[in-house]
């Protein structure tokens, strides 16, 4: 992307427009043309006055040219208007285009770290107060800015006496102006973390509904809602108390420079030093001048706003992406291997030293009981989570030298919560149109899914509601599962995956599995021992650290904690066996 | 019930008059601010009446005592005017700060409104709508109207008092003139009339869009993990560019749109000055018009445009808001379909012939929106104090029954009885005590362990630590605690991994148990807690009192080896299963049938 030699050192609204000079050059060119235009209109009213005193006023003159100049401010400011709206949208746009590819190359966990509710709000919320920002206050600027200096200059050539007097409001605006800047920044900061609050609890009650509802505690969300709205309120109330005085300072002090005109120009006009007409041109502009000084109030608030909000744009864009991804890209044999690897979240061991290692083709289990770390060692083998000590092999390469495209290309992972997006079911599947639908139609032969497409009124292209709401627990994890085998996956992981299946299906998928993808390394953690006697290598973890490794006979012998767990199982597969007989 | 909120019909009521409408929608938004409602009409009638006296006296000064070399005056009409600068310095700050206020406020109340709504509405509207749209609604269609009321609306009324002042002050002081200076207006506002149907909806689809994105950007953060793992990010990325882009388009067009008032009034402002100009000075050539009066006039005419064009570019705001509040009343106006009903119409349908049952399905059916039933005339009697097991291949219906038992979702045929009362004559505070159910995927808030465990359980909310271990204790469930680390005060990030699922489903246990329910149902609830925890957890529920009817959806054999009776669910059929092992078989043998 072009905006990867952005500059991000100086976190100013007017270095984000740094990229769109043309836009605003001629976003400005048009904003003056407009305003130029525009102040010449009282210069040709007086004109028309002092002409008509001095008797040599010719009225069709006026007509054309009066004419002519309104149709060219009409062009000329819908035009800016156009353009100015072309630019806003382009700036929030690409703005949030790089937002999201900058998310996209960071780690899981960062994303758990700077929170879904809030990246939510630097896409939406944020980056709309910066759209509002180019949208209003760039132009506004420009073409007060350019009024202001225009009006100066007209009243000083008119008569510079009393321009100067007039101008002398100027730096007390510019003080007004510069105080409530400094003091409002903070609170708008302040409003925006609000709506991440928002956006959190309200996020929280929709994924929360079903419990929400079991319990009726839809007063105590009410209230949880109630207290981030409130702070909401607060906030908002505060800036807007900084706000009101701005406006009707500014004015006030534009009305003194009117009082000063009658007073000092009325004088004048009395001694003869100053003609009728350079008075009522000296009011007219005046009346000019408020206008963009108002402006300038107004959007001074939006300024404090988006810088804000630009701010929180620029740390998510400033952070650090913590590794690039190695170049290695091999096709896997499918070795793997685990060395003294240690992870810690916040000073707790998950995983204390575990190594262990697997041989290409063959089936290992990771069995052991809840919080063991068992998710937390397949994680480490899709990278989704960096070992804090030791390290992790593939075909005897440290998983960081692999490209991860390739990498994630041909490892497997089959999720223990269901992650469902609403898209049809062949993305949902493939996740991109560039698998092949064969590879697709093994996946779903495997997961024993064939049956339920069938089902489904336009099969393949049926579209899955958000959060699978429609599909049952066992259909979720079947499709995760063709999810991970339409990648023609060398490695397969599987994390808890019979939880939610029956018996029966459970059976054929794994006889399928062995049947369609042959020389596939399986990886699987699981609670039930009776599906992995035959496996090759059985991986007892508890509490973060491996107690035992080896075959079921081998553990069986070896191993009591292992014992034990058989034996809490025995009764079913007792009763399996019972009912395979009848 | 079809709670979808995407199909809205845009072309509704863009004929009738926008002022109109725009005043009977608005107007009953701020029936609790009348107080400061009147308090900032009252300030921007002053600040009218402060710009329109100034010109007055402006001419007034320069016609007779400029022009009459009588600075004293000059002097005595400026203190004057100083005076009413200052009224007007403070009735623009009451104005901006109570309109302001107004604006907050209603932001607030809106806000919670639709998050009271949504908390009203039943799980079925949310399996229709996405969880980004919804919060786009609640974030940002509510402040397009606040943006409206505390910045647009007091613009539109002082505006719309100074015009409507000044019209009259330039018609009173020259008809004619008068008459002329306003046609250039009154062509626009027609102008605007025509083009406010085009304005709408584009700010609508623009809205719209935006809340596509944003259910976009949800769903995609939220399962970040799964798009990371399968290498997908390229694919999610250019989606998100896509629904940017669409949304791009949509705003370019809604602001090319909203954009075209503002020139149109500057047209007729320019227009209205040459005219007058030009009328004015014949007028003063006949002898019937002063230059004086003919500036003072121009500074009217002025007075008069430029509120005019401020009212043109806010008249977009004023569209936007419009169709925000299109987009939430669309939620406001949404009644859950899962009533409680009264008391008055309990007849003997309402109760059923098993009086002693705790629950009892009759002719029961039941199906997702338009799809086919899921369950088809159901009928069986659960009886206190037993236990009972739902088996059955995957999607064959045991969540949607467990899910119609504890109300999820009414059943579309059929009755479901609650201790022999039809279920829906139960105050849901009283349904929901006598009901635990512990979901599929169970759902932990971002706190600690207590928080989560006491979630919704107002009993023990006021328990110290030390207290609320003992009624652990005394339920069983404080081997299930020592699974934490920090025991109650353990730190749950509930999107994190820091937790293992099993570890959720532990506290949903929890939480569910400790409150001793009637009924507990448990929808998988063990699915991925290993089997040595899970006998703790076997011999806990069999220590639960001896009334409690235990209902348990289970794939893993040995958790449902103790049930009373086993029923087999499949394809929308439930079916008693007799022995253990007639259940087994017929799970292990039985097709599916879909």
């Amino acid at each position: 992307m072009k905006d990867n030699n952005r500059q991000h050192s100086a976190p100013s609204l007017f270095g984000l427009l740094r990229n769109y000079t043309g836009l605003i050059i001629l976003l400005a060119v048009l904003t003056v043309i407009a305003n130029g235009l525009s102040i010449s209109v009282p210069k040709i009213i007086s004109g028309a006055i002092d002409n008509y005193a001095k008797g040599n006023f010719v009225i069709l003159n006026l007509i054309i040219e009066f004419s002519i100049i309104a149709v060219l401010i009409f062009v000329f400011t819908y035009l800016q208007n156009i353009v100015q709206v072309y630019a806003s949208e382009k700036v929030a746009r690409d703005l949030r285009n790089e937002i999201s590819a900058k998310i996209s190359v960071q780690p899981y966990a960062y994303i758990e770290k700077a929170t879904p509710a809030k990246l939510l709000t630097n896409l939406t919320s944020d980056v709309d107060a910066v759209k509002t920002f180019v949208s209003m206050a760039v132009s506004s600027i420009i073409s007060s800015v350019f009024i202001i200096i225009g009006v100066a200059v007209l009243l000083l050539i008119t008569n510079w006496k009393l321009a100067i007097a007039v101008l002398v409001i100027m730096p007390f605006i510019g003080g007004a102006f510069f105080f409530i800047l400094k003091k409002v920044r903070k609170l708008f900061i302040k409003s925006q973390e609000a709506i991440d609050w928002l956006n959190k609890v309200i996020s929280e009650s929709i994924l929360g509904l079903a419990l929400i509802r079991l319990l009726n505690s839809q007063n105590h969300e009410d209230k949880k809602f109630l207290s981030a709205n409130t702070e909401a309120k607060k906030v908002s109330l505060e800036i807007l108390g900084l706000f009101s005085s701005l406006i009707p300072v500014i004015t006030f002090f534009t009305n003194i420079a009117m009082l000063t005109i009658v007073l000092l120009g009325g004088s004048f006009v009395i001694s003869g030093s100053m003609t009728l007409g350079s008075f009522t041109a000296f009011s007219s502009y005046l009346a000019i001048l408020i206008f963009p000084i108002i402006i300038l109030g107004f959007v001074s608030n939006l300024i404090a706003q988006a810088e804000a909000s630009y701010g929180r744009i620029l740390n998510v864009l400033s952070a650090p992406v913590e590794k690039q991804s190695g170049s290695l890209k091999a096709n896997l044999k499918g070795d793997v291997e685990v060395k003294n690897v240690s992870v810690c979240f916040a000073d707790k061991w998950a995983l204390k030293d575990v190594s262990f290692a697997v041989k290409a083709g063959s089936k290992t289990a990771i069995i052991g009981p809840t919080a063991a770390g068992k998710t937390q060692l397949l994680y480490l083998l899709t990278g989704l989570l960096e070992p804090t000590e030791g390290e992790i092999l593939f075909d005897n390469v440290n998983v960081n030298d692999y490209n991860k495209e390739s990498l994630h290309g041909q490892v497997g992972f089959v999720f223990q919560d269901s992650a469902m997006f609403n898209l049809t079911l062949r993305e949902n599947i493939a996740f991109s149109n560039t698998v092949k639908d064969a590879d697709i139609e093994k996946a779903i032969d495997t997961a024993e899914l064939k049956d339920f497409v069938e089902a489904l009124p336009e099969k393949l292209d049926t579209i899955i509601s958000e959060r699978g709401t429609s599909l049952s627990g066992g259909q979720k994890q079947r499709i995760m599962l063709a999810r991970a085998l339409a990648l023609n996956p060398k490695i397969l992981l599987l994390d808890d995956f019979t939880s939610r299946v029956d018996a029966n299906t459970e059976k054929n998928i794994l006889l399928n599995i062995e049947k369609n993808y042959p020389h596939l390394t399986l990886i699987s953690v699981t609670q039930k021992i009776s599906s992995i006697e035959h496996y090759n290598q059985i991986i007892l973890l508890m509490e973060g650290e491996l107690l035992a490794k080896g075959t079921h006979k081998q553990l069986m012998k070896t191993s009591p904690e292992y014992v034990q767990i058989f034996d809490s199982q025995r009764s079913t597969n007792e009763l399996e066996l019972s009912a395979e007989k009848l | 019930m079809n709670y979808s909120l995407t199909k809205t019909d845009i072309e509704k009521e863009t004929q009738k008059g926008v002022l109109v409408t725009a005043w009977k929608r608005l107007v009953p938004l701020m029936t609790e601010e009348k107080r400061p409602v009147i308090i900032s009409i009252i300030a921007i009638l002053a600040s009218s009446a402060v710009a329109l006296a100034v010109p007055i006296i402006v001419a007034r000064i320069v016609d007779v005592y400029i022009v009459g070399k009588n600075f004293h005056g000059v002097l005595m009409f400026s203190g004057l005017l100083a005076g009413i600068f200052i009224v007007g310095l403070f009735s623009n700050y009451i104005q901006i700060r109570t309109m302001g206020g107004v604006g907050r406020r209603l932001l607030f109340n809106l806000r919670s409104k639709i998050f009271v709504k949504l908390q009203e509405l039943p799980v079925a509207f949310f399996n229709q709508n996405k969880a980004g749209d919804l919060i786009s609604r609640i974030n940002n269609d509510t402040d397009k109207l606040n943006q409206f009321f505390s910045q647009a609306l007091m613009q539109f009324m002082s505006n719309i008092f100074l015009i409507i002042g000044t019209a009259i002050f330039i018609v009173f002081i020259n008809f004619w003139l008068g008459i002329i200076a306003l046609i250039p207006a009154v062509v626009a506002l027609i102008t605007t009339q025509l083009l406010n149907a085009w304005v709408k909806k584009t700010s609508l689809k623009s809205l719209q869009t935006l809340g596509a994105m944003s259910a976009e950007i949800q769903e995609s953060i939220n399962n970040f993990k799964v798009i990371v793992a399968f290498n997908r990010l390229d694919y999610f990325r250019n989606k998100f560019k896509e629904a940017n882009q669409t949304n791009y388009s949509a705003s370019v067009s809604a602001g090319i749109a909203s954009n075209v008032f503002n020139p149109i009034y500057v047209l007729a402002s320019t227009l209205a000055q040459l005219v007058v100009l030009a009328y004015g000075i014949y007028l003063i050539s006949l002898g019937h018009f002063t230059v004086g009066l003919l500036i003072g006039f121009l500074l009217y005419v002025n007075n008069f445009y430029s509120p005019l064009r401020q009212l043109a570019s806010v008249w977009s705001s004023l569209q936007l808001a419009l169709a925000g509040l299109d987009r939430i009343s669309e939620v406001l106006a949404l009644e859950s379909n899962v009533k409680i009903l009264p008391k008055e119409n309990e007849t003997a349908e309402t109760f059923s012939d098993h009086p002693t049952a705790i629950l009892e399905f009759k002719n029961v059916s039941f199906g997702y929106v338009d799809g086919t039933d899921v369950l088809k005339n159901i009928n069986f009697t659960l009886d206190k104090g037993k236990t009972y097991a739902l088996v059955g291949p995957t999607g064959g219906g045991k969540t949607t029954t467990a899910s119609l038992m504890a109300r999820l979702y009414d059943p579309s045929k059929g009755v479901v009885y609650l201790e022999g009362k039809d279920i829906r004559f139960y105050e849901p505070n009283e349904r929901v005590k006598k009901i635990g159910f512990i979901l599929q995927e169970p759902f932990l808030f971002n706190g600690t362990v207590r928080e989560n465990i006491l979630y919704g359980n107002g009993d023990y909310d006021h328990f110290t630590n030390d207290e609320l271990a003992k009624m652990l204790e005394k339920a069983n469930l404080t081997k299930l605690l020592e699974r934490f680390s920090d025991g109650l005060d353990t730190k749950i990030v509930s999107s994190g991994d820091a937790i293992s699922l099993g570890q959720k489903q532990l506290i949903a246990f929890i939480r569910a148990t400790l409150r001793s329910p009637d009924i507990l149902i448990l929808d998988e609830a063990t699915a991925n807690i290993d089997t040595v925890t899970e006998q703790l957890l076997g011999e806990i529920i069999d220590g639960l009192p001896a009334k409690t009817t235990k209902v348990i959806i289970a794939h893993r054999l040995n958790t449902i080896a103790n049930a009373d009776e086993i029923y087999f669910v499949n394809a929308g059929k439930i079916t008693l299963a007799g022995s253990m092992q007639h259940a087994v078989q017929m799970l292990l043998h039985g097709k599916r049938k879909s």
